[in-house]
């Protein structure tokens, strides 16, 4: 064997000895490895999709069809004024066959209906990837320079986002979690810009702590800022995770830094809290007053009840001092001129009931193990740097210490921030939308030094955020602005004179929106005075009852006195006035009894629309719009009229469909929707 | 039928146009071989005559001739890439990338010249240690010498070069920290830096001018140096072969300062 090895290896040696055999061995060679070139390039990975394609469709009963759309080599989609050379379709052949899509494999699988063409956008401005590229490796994977890998299918909602800054009813995780960024103060540290240069707001409304020793105890800062949520489980501030000697130095600091406010405190009768007839009294005027639209409390199965408009009420008790709590129910505005608290009017007696009431929701394990000595003045000095060292005052007005500039990264651009930017942690996946959620998770875990405190947010919650970031990205500042937009953004309109003022002092606007400025929560006031009739309005002024008995929220009494009333009645009946029609051009009452039948049979058999209303209690059953049994002595002929004939004019966010109404049709369902002044049927029963 | 064939050939050469082309005239004899080599253009920067031995591998390791080979490679490849690049800043990079993924073979070709330009620094090295250690840069050879230097600037500038043009990250940093070791200079630094880039910052002109250099300048100079480098090669004597060559003995060194005197 080794003989025959030897003699064939000399053998070799000898035909190579001679030049020209080697040049021509060597010629070969060189034209074998040439060759791997074009065979590399035929045997590519997408012209391997596109075989597999054609032997997919080709068992499909719509293969014609099929194999004439069907265009071999490399397909591209070129927008040029997007900068989007896409070659996605080289591989993922079928994305425009909507026969494809009960297709599980990829790349062959249909792209699901969207809003837009493919061929508008191409593929990478939501996908994000290399467009680019024609293997799965580059176009999906790559990382290098400029490259973003594919963007995981439960953040996709962020690409939506780049271009659409309005809530989009097919994105839920981006609407929430651009609310959470505005609901938990994350704008506050970080600057969050827009294209069209406004900036996120805000909506956490952090209370000012100029004057916090009249409200509350160190005892109670202390415990707060060591673990805000065991106080209140809804509470939007952050742990900051301060140790013990920190948190009791930034205590005594904001105690010792604060002043004292004249009016803030009254004098609270000790003998009026505690005995059960005043407990059963608080709590009838608490509900009453509908304090639970905005406030909530958490019930005997730990859920929360109510609305999340103020702070949670659960253990406010062991948190305010009485005498805070009657001075700021009495007027909340000397405390904080801008609080969304309204003023209500109530009695002393009053103030003293719900006072004791609201003062009894207590926790007292809260700050029974706390302790703490007199601070020294070297003590408060180290609270106040720490105070300046952690931004309190980006957020909290603070005596003395100016809101900082820019405390924390801008984050206008964070979607698309190069991966090469970023440190990981040790073992987690190395992607953007990781880091981000890791970064919302575990702040302080990517360096001590950091000061991003840690929210208690649920897995789901950090998904959200993680979409909302992520759609801020460098390719949402390049779009050609008309793609672009923009979120509606509150309008600075405050309602002028003495009718302004009231409505400051019960506070409209929290809850009600006029002429693009105020709350969601209750219905949009601009066009009021020529929807409802006068006399209802003082009336509901005087009394709200509510138009909708399935809403938790109410409008609450605000105890107006009644020049107040007339005031605000005879504002809003002349100020609040569409454009669109005259208020009094329709009569109130007097239709003929024929057009009413008509409305009525219009209103039961042809629009149906005791489905969603209710004008006989008796008999209707709908329950989705407002209650119309006394609808007469409520709206106003026009109004009805109009609303009728296109209710998303009058409305925009209305739910009521546009049935496209004739004028007759209308006119006589006004009539019979105006002949219903008082409840019918009950004199049947 | 390689009768016929051979007539045919025959024929062709006495044609006038063959004849007009190829003057040295039919005939196997030194003196038709010698006029084949001098009165051909390309050929005639070469000795007319060369020892068999320094064609031998252990001569020289053919250093010289696989830079010049990886040399060709490169402006073959390097034009046939320029066909498909635009120096510009938007489409640099797009380009560079459709190499990639849309050229046939185009990845092939950008690799070659990649893989060419890197062996051809380090041949071109390899060629200097080769010649530096065997002693091959004495007199008469130190002007080729120097020769060889500039060739090694041109081939190094060329190398730098070309890393700009794929306008990435990579050549963007590269030329940021090249272009300021050169403000380094004392006294012009800044204005030298201002000259290669064409402004203050790695930019559209400094791009172009890059691309300029790359593909015109640098490789006509090279072309010059690598004449007068061959040219010098036959006039000094032929290539360095130990055994026969003039100044290593005392005869041979004397042998060779009369072979100067007499050119």
């Amino acid at each position: 064997m080794q003989t025959n090895n030897k003699s064939s290896f000399s053998s070799l040696k000898t035909f190579l000895c001679d030049p020209f055999r080697m040049f021509g061995v060597v010629s070969v060679l060189l034209l074998l490895l040439l060759t791997v070139a074009p065979a590399k390039d035929y045997f590519s990975q997408w012209r391997s999709y596109q075989r597999q394609y054609l032997n997919l469709i080709r068992n499909r009963s719509n293969a014609v069809t099929l194999l004439r759309h069907f265009q071999g080599g490399i397909q591209q989609i070129w927008i040029p004024q997007l900068g989007v050379i896409d070659r996605c379709q080289t591989c993922h052949v079928g994305v425009t066959e909507s026969s494809l899509s009960d297709v599980k494999e990829q790349p062959f699988r249909a792209h699901p209906p969207i809003p837009h063409k493919l061929t508008e956008f191409g593929c990478v401005v939501c996908h994000r990837g290399q467009g680019a590229a024609t293997t799965v490796s580059e176009a999906h994977h790559s990382k290098m320079a400029g490259e973003e890998p594919i963007l995981p299918m439960r953040y996709i909602e962020a690409s939506c986002g780049q271009c659409h800054h309005e809530p989009l009813e097919g994105t839920p995780k981006l609407n929430r979690g651009r609310l959470l960024l505005a609901r938990y103060g994350c704008v506050n540290c970080h600057a969050i810009n827009l294209p069209d240069g406004s900036t996120i707001q805000a909506t956490d409304n952090p209370p000012p702590l100029t004057h916090i020793a009249d409200k509350t105890t160190r005892e109670w800062i202390y415990a707060w800022l060591k673990d805000p949520t065991s106080y209140s489980a809804s509470s939007t501030m952050p742990n900051f995770l301060f140790s013990d000697a920190d948190a009791s130095d930034i205590s005594a600091f904001l105690i010792a830094n604060s002043t004292s406010q004249p009016g803030d405190s009254m004098a609270y009768p000790a003998t009026a809290s505690g005995s059960a007839s005043d407990s059963s009294a608080g709590a009838v005027l608490y509900g009453e007053s509908f304090c639970a639209s905005c406030h909530a409390t958490q019930n005997a199965a730990g859920n929360l009840v109510g609305g999340d408009l103020g702070p949670e009420l659960t253990n406010v008790g062991t948190k305010v001092k009485p005498g805070w709590l009657m001075a700021w129910l009495k007027d909340p505005h000397t405390y904080d001129p801008t609080t969304k608290m309204p003023q209500y009017r109530w009695t002393e007696q009053q103030l003293q009931t719900l006072t004791a009431y609201v003062a009894s929701k207590t926790d007292p394990d809260f700050v029974a193990n706390v302790h703490l000595q007199p601070a020294t003045q070297a003590q408060i000095a180290h609270g106040k740097k720490l105070v300046i060292e952690y931004g309190c005052a980006s957020c909290h007005e603070i005596t003395g210490i100016p809101k900082p500039d820019n405390f924390a990264p801008d984050l206008s651009r964070v979607g698309s921030k190069p991966l090469v930017q970023l440190i990981f942690l040790p073992g987690m996946e190395q992607s953007l939308p990781a880091y981000l959620a890791e970064k919302i998770r575990r702040p302080r875990a990517f360096g001590p030094s950091l000061h991003m405190p840690k929210y208690s947010f649920t897995s789901s919650q950090i998904e959200d955020l993680t979409t909302a970031l992520l759609s801020f990205t460098n390719r949402s500042f390049t779009l050609p602005p008309n793609l672009q937009i923009p979120a509606v953004q509150d309008t600075n309109y405050r309602p002028a004179g003495h009718a302004g003022q009231l409505m400051a002092n019960i506070n409209c606007l929290s809850c009600h929106r006029i002429n693009g400025n105020g709350g969601t929560m209750a219905p949009d006031l601009s066009w009021e005075g020529s929807s409802v009739q006068k006399p209802w309005l003082d009336a509901f002024l005087k009394n709200p009852n509510t138009l909708r008995p399935t809403l938790i929220r109410r409008m609450p009494k605000f105890n107006l006195t009644d020049s107040e009333r007339t005031v605000l009645t005879n504002y809003i009946m002349t100020v609040y006035q569409t454009p669109a029609f005259e208020r009094d051009e329709m009569p109130l009452s007097g239709y003929s009894p024929d057009l009413v039948e008509k409305g009525r049979q219009l209103f039961y058999s042809k629009y149906a629309c005791q489905s969603c209303h209710m004008v006989n209690p008796n008999q209707d059953k709908g329950y989705i719009g407002p209650t119309l049994t006394t609808v007469g002595a409520r709206l106003n002929a026009a109004w009805i009229f109009h609303y009728l004939k296109d209710p998303q004019a009058m409305r925009p966010e209305t739910i009521e469909p546009n049935q496209h109404m004739s004028d007759e049709d209308a006119r006589a369902l006004t009539a019979f929707l105006m002949a219903q002044k008082t409840i019918s049927g009950q004199g049947a029963k | 039928m390689p009768g016929t064939i051979e007539t045919y050939f025959d024929k062709l050469e006495r044609t006038r146009v063959w004849r007009s082309i190829f003057r040295s005239g039919r005939g196997t004899s030194k003196l038709h071989n010698a006029l084949a080599i001098q009165q051909n253009v390309f050929l005639h920067l070469f000795p007319t005559k060369v020892r068999k031995r320094m064609l031998g591998l252990e001569a020289t390791w053919y250093l010289g001739t696989l830079t010049l080979g990886t040399f060709i490679v490169l402006v073959v490849t390097g034009i046939l890439l320029m066909l498909y690049y635009h120096p510009s800043v938007p489409r640099a990079y797009s380009d560079v990338k459709d190499l990639q993924f849309v050229v046939s073979s185009g990845l092939f070709l950008r690799n070659l010249h990649r893989w060419s330009a890197h062996a051809m620094v380090f041949l071109a090295f390899a060629h200097m240690f080769r010649v530096f250690y065997r002693g091959a840069y004495r007199t008469p050879r130190e002007f080729n010498w120097v020769v060889g230097v500039v060739l090694l600037l041109v081939t190094l500038l060329l190398s730098y070069t070309g890393y700009l043009l794929p306008w990435d990250q990579l050549a963007f940093w590269a030329i940021t920290v090249g272009t300021n070791i050169s403000s380094a200079v004392p006294l012009i630094g800044d204005k030298i830096r201002f000259l290669l880039l064409g402004g203050h910052l790695v930019n559209a002109n400094a791009l172009l001018r890059f691309y300029v250099l790359h593909c015109v300048i640098l490789p006509l100079t090279a072309v010059l140096f690598l004449a007068v480098h061959f040219w010098r090669i036959r006039k000094d004597g032929g290539l360095y072969v130990r055994e026969t060559e003039p100044g290593v003995t005392g005869a041979d060194k004397q042998l060779s300062n009369q072979e100067q005197g007499s050119r």
